[in-house]
């Protein structure tokens, strides 16, 4: 670009000027030219995650490709093929390892970026569709995780997709024909596994090549969210060359921290939920071993599932479990028109407290689907698993309050007490887990009434106030 | 005034003709979509289920078997007592494959920490309904299971 900008189209030369007679680019080179990000007291690190979760998702494009040049779908040669690609293909170990690491990345880093958006609100207008497409995204990169776990054909894949395809009974009316559509069949089978891989290489990339780009239109269109008015920014990054090169930067250490991984860690961490050692083959007639358990970021649902007892109002535990995992979903889809504070740009300090809340809720399911404090044994004592997940989930607990009174003096903390109340309850108390949810949740709603009359009374007794 | 209106009537009566031929044109791409999804229906099997050598000699070793049935699994095992029991192998909750604990005589899955008896009645755990029984004898050296739910079902 060493034409000077009073140039007239015309006057350009050379393959610039060739392209721009014919397509008109300049205003597009003008407009990036003069993009900027917003930078803000605390906000700009977070404004990294969405390019770093489009990076991961670029790495598994790629290696996808490669793994579909070995992989061959089929009831003796989807596992069979895999175990050729990372035993005997040169490489194929790697391709995999990095293919599944960064799957697990790109999750994390996803989920990141949702929970920051959450806690800097950026969802507030005019930025609610950005917020909604992300969720769809986040919807879609879970479909990913699942309808890839089966792939190989092995015997964790077998019993995850059981239980995730078998759930899907709860949905009223559709939720039968919804599974032997999924299943292929009544049960799992191979024509589970046709179904999924036409989903994962197909379906499902193609949804989300769509709607990621709607997604960076959006973003491209109304420009990163700003810091809330209470918080003005001081100064914009220009976003060529400075954010870009930024961008670049972490994506290259990203790269070698994931290539670092897949390295010395083919088959992942080790732990139950990232881990993806080929094992056995899937044998419908083998019982499901002890200790199963689903990707790390399914397990807050599979804990949940557990939870539940075999009936609860009138509904099948499962169905129940389901539907409040639903609600949940719907609740967290629909945050920039739930939260009217935002809409006004003032502080709403209490969504960043149910991002919090959310935040403890789950990790203590999590906690307790990894069955920490349990001793390592396979059946370990329900109790004590409560109880020493309990301490740390309110150690998680106590760094967010800590985090958040250092950072804002955030004067409102009922959804994290409410959270914190259920796990001590029935980490400390012994009560059941829906007992203690159901108390918790009961005096959450008494302490909104209370806040909604004492803020109606200090507006009548506001001089001109509404009577 | 007159004219317009009889035209804005011919345009609605068009607009009602097309938007019912969209309506149509939608249905029969979708109809046949949505009928070429859902599966073929399983063959049901009723007739009984003879085990196998293989089959017989792993209920010898391991007391459990589980053996196919058309599109069902079902547990064929052997109690403490010698006696036959004879269940769907899939679990009640969220449908995986169950297993005999010989130690403690339940049947345990290993998924959600369901447990049943052996006559399928769930005794902990979140499943919502009782694995469904079957009827299991010895005829000679061969074990049969009767298939199809009768009296025996718990």
């Amino acid at each position: 670009m060493s034409a000077p900008t009073t140039e007239t189209q015309a006057e350009r030369k050379g393959f610039y000027g060739w392209l721009d007679r014919r397509y008109g680019i300049t205003p597009l080179i003008e407009f990036l030219k003069h993009k900027e990000v917003p930078v803000g007291a605390h906000s700009v690190l977070w404004y990294y995650l969405g390019g770093l979760t489009l990076f991961f998702f670029t790495i598994q494009l790629a290696t996808g490709v490669l793994l579909l040049a070995y992989y061959q779908a089929g009831e003796n040669t989807s596992y069979e093929s895999i175990r050729f690609l990372t035993t005997k293909v040169p490489f194929g170990w790697l391709v995999r390892s990095m293919h599944c690491w960064s799957a697990h990345l790109m999750i994390l880093s996803l989920v990141t970026h949702m929970f920051s958006t959450m806690v800097l609100k950026a969802y507030r207008p005019p930025r609610e569709l950005t917020w909604v497409t992300g969720f769809l995204l986040f919807a879609l990169a879970l479909g990913f995780g699942f309808s890839g776990y089966l792939l190989p054909w092995n015997e964790l894949a077998f019993f995850a997709t059981a239980v995730g395809t078998d759930s899907m009974k709860a949905v009223p009316v559709i939720g039968d024909w919804v599974m032997q559509v999924l299943r292929g069949g009544p049960d799992v089978s191979i024509n589970t596994l046709y179904r999924f891989f036409a989903l994962h290489v197909v379906v499902l990339p193609l949804f989300t090549v769509g709607i990621v780009a709607g997604h960076l239109i959006f973003i491209q269109r109304q420009g990163m969210a700003p810091p809330m008015a209470h918080d003005k920014p001081e100064r914009g990054m220009k976003f060529f060359p400075d954010f870009a090169l930024r961008d670049l930067l972490l994506w290259l250490i990203c790269l070698i921290a994931l290539a670092s991984l897949a390295v010395f860690l083919p088959y992942g961490p080790g732990i139950p939920g990232v881990e993806w050692e080929l094992g056995k083959k899937a044998n419908p007639l083998a019982p499901a071993y002890p200790g199963i358990k689903p990707e790390w970021y399914f397990l807050w649902v599979y804990q949940l599932l557990k939870e539940f007892p075999p009936h609860l109002l009138g509904m099948e535990g499962p169905q129940a479990a389901i539907a409040l995992v639903s609600v949940l979903f719907g609740i967290w889809a629909l945050v920039p028109w739930l939260d009217r504070k935002a809409r006004a740009d003032r502080p709403s300090p209490g969504f960043t407290d149910l991002a919090m809340a959310a935040l403890i809720f789950l990790a203590y399911l999590t906690l307790k689907a990894w069955d920490v404090g349990g001793g390592g044994v396979a059946q370990p004592d329900p109790h004590t698993v409560a109880r020493v997940c309990a301490y740390w989930a309110l150690l998680i607990a106590a760094a967010t309050v800590a985090i958040r009174l250092l950072m804002h003096g955030a004067p409102y903390f009922d959804l994290t007490a409410a959270a914190v109340l259920q796990i001590a309850l029935h980490g400390f108390v012994g009560l059941h887990y829906l007992t203690a949810g159901a108390i918790s949740v009961a005096l959450l709603a008494a302490s909104l009434v209370w806040r909604l009359f004492r803020s109606r009374n200090a507006a009548r007794a506001a001089p001109g106030g509404q009577p | 005034m007159a004219d317009s209106g009889a035209k804005r009537n011919r345009r609605s009566i068009l607009d009602l003709l097309l938007g019912a031929g969209l309506l149509g044109w939608a249905g029969s791409i979708i109809f046949p979509v949505i009928r070429y999804l859902k599966p073929l229906g399983a063959q049901a099997q009723n007739g009984p289920v003879k085990l196998g050598a293989e089959d017989l000699a792993k209920l010898e070793k391991e007391h459990a078997v589980i053996v196919r049935a058309g599109a069902a699994r079902i547990i064929v095992l052997e109690d403490a007592n010698q006696r036959l029991h004879a269940l769907s192998a899939k679990c009640t909750h969220e449908g995986c494959t169950v297993q005999y604990v010989p130690g403690d005589s339940v049947i345990w899955c290993a998924c959600h920490n369901g447990r049943f008896d052996l006559d399928g009645r769930v005794l902990a755990g979140p499943p919502p309904r009782p694995l469904e029984k079957y009827v299991c004898q010895r005829e000679g050296g061969a074990v049969i299971v009767q298939l199809g739910r009768g009296p025996e079902t718990a």
